[in-house]
């Protein structure tokens, strides 16, 4: 389907807004392991399809979670 | 006033007894500058994403105080100069996730004190006691995670409430006789 040349948009869902979750929680860790690439890099909004303010807070909460090691800064 | 929130990692090589006394101290810090710890919270040995100072694995604590913003450069001299935490984040946080921990807090050491009454006493207490630690939850603790279900079945979250409240509202009574001649029982043992 997504194959057409024409580049459709993808529909972008932000997952935080669905949940209605007001600020993201760095605790939360394993939610967070959604937004990072295999080698640990955040991944893009245009991927992960998140709002700008949500996309915000995750990278926030992304880096609070690498310094207490919940999360790696890399992986190989 | 602030509300803040402390995340430790003790390292793995500080036996368990040791903990209390890390914690203690940190209270102590906290206090001496006229901080209030509200809640601690134990997460438990959890696997470290990469390793602190060669260690693999850690304890996580997560502390709430509340306090003035001097009770912060005491908090981090102390874990400066002790060995047993290897990293430690202090994050100031709103009012209402300040409340949301100590309520956390509040109804795991009800499920540890139901658990701890399980294994001493008969099972027909501890569904008495279930039924109890349910109808506190409710109003506020509960909503949150619900939402998200509503939404996406409308349905289900009606139907299982329809079939707990009349058990609920059962159970307690007949619960509550059997209880008192089970302990009037074993008063006799």
């Amino acid at each position: 389907m997504r194959r057409d040349r024409g580049r459709k948009p993808k529909k972008k869902i932000c997952s935080y807004c669905v949940d209605k979750i007001e600020s993201v929680d760095y605790k939360q860790y394993e939610k967070l392991k959604r937004f990072v690439t295999e080698r640990g890099k955040v991944l893009p909004r245009r991927i992960s399809g998140n709002c700008a303010r949500h996309q915000r807070q995750l990278t926030r909460a992304i880096k609070k979670a690498r310094i207490m090691a919940l999360l790696p800064f890399t992986s190989e | 006033m602030g509300y803040y929130e402390i995340m430790l990692i003790i390292s793995p090589e500080v036996e368990t007894d040791g903990h209390q006394e890390v914690l203690n101290d940190l209270k102590t810090a906290i206090t001496k500058e006229g901080g209030v710890v509200s809640t601690v919270l134990d997460w438990r040995k959890r696997r470290l994403a990469y390793e602190i100072s060669k260690h693999k694995e850690g304890y996580y604590y997560l502390v709430y105080f509340s306090g003035h913003g001097t009770v912060i450069p005491e908090v981090e001299h102390y874990f400066r100069v002790t060995d047993a935490v290897i990293r430690y984040m202090i994050v100031s946080v709103e009012e209402k996730e300040f409340n949301a921990a100590a309520e956390k807090a509040a109804e795991a050491a009800a499920a540890a004190a139901a658990q701890a009454e399980k294994q001493e006493q008969a099972e027909l207490e501890k569904a008495d006691e279930a039924t109890v630690i349910e109808e506190s939850e409710e109003p506020e603790e509960v909503e949150e995670p619900e939402e998200p279900e509503e939404v996406e079945e409308p349905e289900e979250p009606k139907e299982p409430e329809e079939v707990e409240e009349p058990v609920a509202a059962e159970e307690p009574a007949e619960t509550v006789e059997v209880d008192a001649a089970q302990e009037a029982e074993k008063k006799d043992e």
